[in-house]
């Protein structure tokens, strides 16, 4: 992408006002997504990213520039707009940059460049008329096949040089249903760190549409959910978005280091109910949210975050690292060159415990399964968040009852993690896009099914 | 190379590839940034990005392909790919693309004063003394930032079209947190506009103000009770659901608002407006993302729909003329359609008044995950919320942690009164939402 020696001498420019640290991270991406809606191909998205992002430390100071022009003039440029921002001074500093390999722990078989768009289309279609055929209320349906492929250089002062390629493919199917002149939606989007390959051994795509229409049809008929406090039985899979808010965000660094966290200066500490252990690693075998080396070229790790409830770490970059005197964790993460790297999640789930998931809802006399969940959003400084129920169903006397819609779930990330007070065994992962300041990245959620012994649900 | 270069190579490939009717749109966006952190500057931040989208009509169909790598071979490449995409598009909707030569309103022009680096960090650090010195209970944590934001943006296309336009303002942000020992409470309050306008003080007083309010505060109760939405409120609910506006959804069956064109679809002191020239927004502009003509109109007047929000091809497929709101979100996406400063009308009253009359309720001043918790096809919402109760006709204590539920469509019908001043909570943005505060009878709280 960018020469070795290029980068040495860009990395001696931007280090020259007396930066202790300096790095470049380049990127060139292919992004490609092909979108039906009202049973046509409507839409190709087909779209090169590419450029360059310098960044400086001086002590607990940081600087960062970006740009789109990656010739060694536009490099220096950028570089130089980074040192006069990071002060004056004439330093020397040497740097000798050592190509390192890290080995590619997520082969891909099929790299989407070379399948022909018609191939993805009859994908798509797949599972989009699966969705679109299921029932006469399917109304209308969306269907995006989408495929990256993110090429990184990570070169810096401490003499690294390497590169990574991430390839993701994910298909999501939208469904909308119409019951008695009422509408609801249903949602499924599996996505995995592979190529086209994700097809033949992970993911139907005929199962994907069916999914999506099920659960559309099934809420369209449902009444509105009761609101008030109750217990709630949270499904596996992308049910782990719970954790992912309610914890995950507030054991960041970017939150921890300023002490805008409700977990900063908690390690060690009991944080939550002891069935919980939470464990985030990206070295998942070509899981969604997988990585080789992060944003700032430290291998990906397996961190176990809460142990039996006890707090064992959090998820560390090496800028925020530097204020908390920790080493980075392999989470330093950015959605492209343009956004200033931070501490980020990756595969983030809530491990299997020793309750039988029949006893986890026989144990609930009235309250609510949430099935599926939707997306969510926390204040980590507070811990509040919130998140969306796309398919809930009412529990009474112990067994599972009738549909409802509209849901959601509020509460405080403390006081959650604290009343998960069963933990199932049918660990599942769940694939997000996770938004934060340096940018939406790909996650996954994960967990198997949980009771949370009482939140507020939303409902009408 | 530069875009213009770029232009002259792409239109040299479509010429040699048999493309008659291509569009380049080209954006630009440079941003600094800067915080502070305990009396210091933390972070500074410079970025510049942008590219070039390349789309063409081959055989009636629209193909896109984009860049943000302007060379002579990508500007050979997006063409040959966007004439591929095309051929594999089955939406045979008529495509169009805007002859050029058109009439077009100028904005009255913002030149907003950009400061140097330097004065940028001096404010920022003067935004830190105030937020520090504002109360005893703001904690480590708070931080001011300050930054310029230039966005510029150029269409051109086969059909002689050629249209630019560039904004760019400064902004001072105030981010508070507080703690009484006990809790932590934090709140925000961003200013845009030329830079010696910025009122830090000012912000910095709201900040402080809002995160302090939030301290020591108490769960609602469960119930259904008329709501006053605050302005930074309603305009959240107001963007997540603009899209039911949009004739495209409203065509492919997203909306619940087909063939209600000249139908009442709200309560009578609702009138919703579009206004690509709202003086409160940094952002005025005289033509939409298709090179169309923008235009003021009113969505909904005294409750009665009066239009959707179109573009080309949509108002071809309705057969009414294009509304000018044709937009993009990102140089490289499809051609799509959004409002511009989008605002409910003001009422007659003041928000005092709004209390008075609602006597027993909750005033919410902010709601959360909206991307979860607002169903844009449904009309659905269930949010999580904060403000304070209504008692007696006055505003009284902070609640917080508990969600308020309903649905958009009812609610439109349900609202009962408007506060006499619209706000514009984020008022730089070719797209930006306001509202005055606003009263709506009948919505669920589930709380304690």
């Amino acid at each position: 992408m960018i020469t070795r020696e290029v980068c040495e001498r860009v990395l001696r420019k931007a280090a020259s006002s007396g930066a202790d640290y300096a790095e470049i991270f380049a990127e060139h991406t292919v992004d490609h997504s092909i979108k039906m809606i009202a049973d046509r191909v409507d839409n190709i998205s087909d779209r090169i990213i590419a450029g360059a992002g310098i960044r400086l430390f001086k002590g607990l100071r940081s600087v960062a520039a970006s740009t789109t022009d990656t010739t060694e003039q536009g490099l220096m440029r950028c570089a130089q707009r980074a040192a006069d921002a990071l002060g004056q001074g004439s330093a020397e500093i040497s740097i000798e940059l050592k190509e390192r390999l890290f080995g590619d722990i997520h082969p891909i078989k099929t790299v989407p460049a070379t399948v022909s768009n018609a191939e993805k289309i009859r994908v798509l279609k797949d599972g989009y008329f699966a969705a679109k055929e299921f029932s006469p209320e399917i109304k209308q349906v969306t269907g995006v096949l989408l495929d990256v492929d993110h090429g990184i250089l990570v070169a810096n002062s401490e003499g690294l040089y390497a590169e990574d390629r991430q390839i993701r493919t994910r298909i999501s199917i939208n469904a909308v249903a119409e019951h008695n002149g009422e509408t609801q939606t249903g949602f499924y989007g599996p996505g995995r760190r592979m190529g086209m390959e994700m097809f033949d051994s992970e993911v139907d795509a005929r199962a994907v549409g069916l999914k999506a229409a099920q659960q559309a049809v099934t809420m369209a008929a449902a009444g509105y959910c009761p609101a008030g406090v109750m217990p709630v039985a949270i499904g596996n899979g992308f049910g782990g978005v719970i954790f992912h808010e309610a914890c995950g965000h507030s054991l960041e660094a970017s939150s921890v280091a300023y002490g805008l966290s409700q977990f900063a200066g908690k390690l060690g500490t009991q944080i939550a109910n002891p069935k919980v252990t939470a464990i985030d690693d990206g070295t998942i075998p070509n899981a969604w949210g997988s990585i080789n080396i992060d944003d700032e070229g430290t291998p990906a790790q397996r961190k176990v975050l809460i142990e039996k409830g006890i707090l064992k770490t959090y998820m560390v970059d090496k800028f925020n690292g530097r204020r908390m005197g920790m080493p980075s964790t392999g989470s330093a993460r950015r959605q492209s060159y343009g956004y200033v790297t931070t501490s980020r999640m990756t595969n983030t789930f809530i491990a299997e415990g020793e309750d039988n998931n029949d006893d986890i809802i026989a144990s609930m006399e009235y309250g609510l399964y949430a099935k599926e969940m939707g997306g969510g959003s926390v204040n980590p400084a507070t811990g509040e968040f919130n998140f969306a129920v796309n398919e809930g169903y009412i529990v009474r006397n112990g067994k599972i009852c009738e549909p409802v819609r509209g849901a959601s779930l509020v509460g405080k990330g403390s006081d959650v993690i604290m009343n998960i007070d069963m933990v199932g065994k049918n660990l599942d992962l769940g694939t997000g896009m996770c938004g934060s300041s340096s940018g939406s990245i790909p996650t996954t959620v994960g967990q198997p099914l949980i009771r949370v012994s009482k939140i507020t649900v939303g409902g009408r | 190379m530069d875009f213009k270069a770029f232009k002259q190579e792409a239109a040299k490939a479509a010429e040699s590839l048999g493309i008659k009717e291509y569009e380049l749109y080209y954006t630009s966006s440079e941003d600094t940034d800067i915080s502070t952190f305990r009396h210091e500057i933390n972070e500074f931040s410079s970025s510049v990005s942008g590219g070039v989208c390349f789309r063409c009509i081959v055989d009636g169909r629209m193909g896109y392909a984009s860049t943000e790598e302007l060379s002579e071979a990508e500007a050979q490449s997006v063409v040959r790919r966007a004439k591929e995409n095309a051929s594999v598009i089955e939406n045979d909707d008529r495509q169009f693309l805007t002859e050029g030569g058109q009439k077009y309103r100028e904005p009255e022009s913002r030149k907003y004063k950009l400061p140097e680096t330097e004065e940028l960090i001096k404010k920022a650090l003067e935004g830190d003394k105030k937020l520090y010195e504002a109360d005893k209970q703001i904690i480590d944590g708070s931080a001011a930032g300050t930054g310029v934001t230039t966005v510029r943006t150029a269409i051109v296309n086969s059909k002689g079209l050629d249209l630019s336009y560039e904004a760019s303002a400064a902004y001072f942000m105030a981010d508070a947190v507080v703690s009484d020992g006990k809790e932590m409470s934090d709140a925000y309050k961003m200013v845009f506009g030329s830079y010696d306008e910025l009122d830090i003080g000012a912000a910095v007083g709201e900040a402080v103000e809002k995160a302090k309010a939030m301290l020591g505060y108490d769960v609602a109760p469960t119930g259904s009770y008329p709501v006053v939405f605050a302005p930074e409120a309603m305009t959240s609910l107001l963007s997540a659901f603009s899209g039911i506006f949009n004739s495209e959804n409203v065509q492919k069956g997203l909306s619940r608002l087909k063939g209600r064109e000249g139908e009442k679809i709200a309560a009578d002191c609702v009138s919703l407006i579009d206004d690509p020239f709202y003086p409160g927004n940094g952002v005025n502009i005289g033509f939409d993302a298709e090179g169309s003509p923008t235009e003021t109109k009113n969505v909904i007047e005294n409750g009665v729909l009066k239009t959707l929000l179109y573009n080309l091809k949509t108002a071809n497929i309705a057969g009414v003329k294009t509304t000018g709101n044709a937009a993009k979100a990102g140089y490289a996406a499809p051609v799509e359609i959004r409002p511009f400063t989008f605002y409910l009308a003001a009422g007659s009253v003041s928000e005092e008044e709004l209390f008075k009359n609602v006597g027993e309720g909750v005033y919410v001043t902010s709601l959360g995950g909206l991307h979860a918790g607002a169903n844009a096809v449904s009309g659905d919402f269930s949010l999580q919320s904060a403000g304070f109760m209504i008692e007696g006709g006055v505003k009284t204590k902070a609640v917080k942690s508990f969600t308020v539920s309903g649905n958009f469509y009812e609610l439109l019908k349900n609202i009962t009164a408007l506060s006499d001043t619209v706000k514009l909570p984020r008022p730089f943005g070719i797209t930006a939402f306001g509202s005055p505060a606003v009263a709506v009878r009948g919505l669920t709280v589930a709380g304690k």
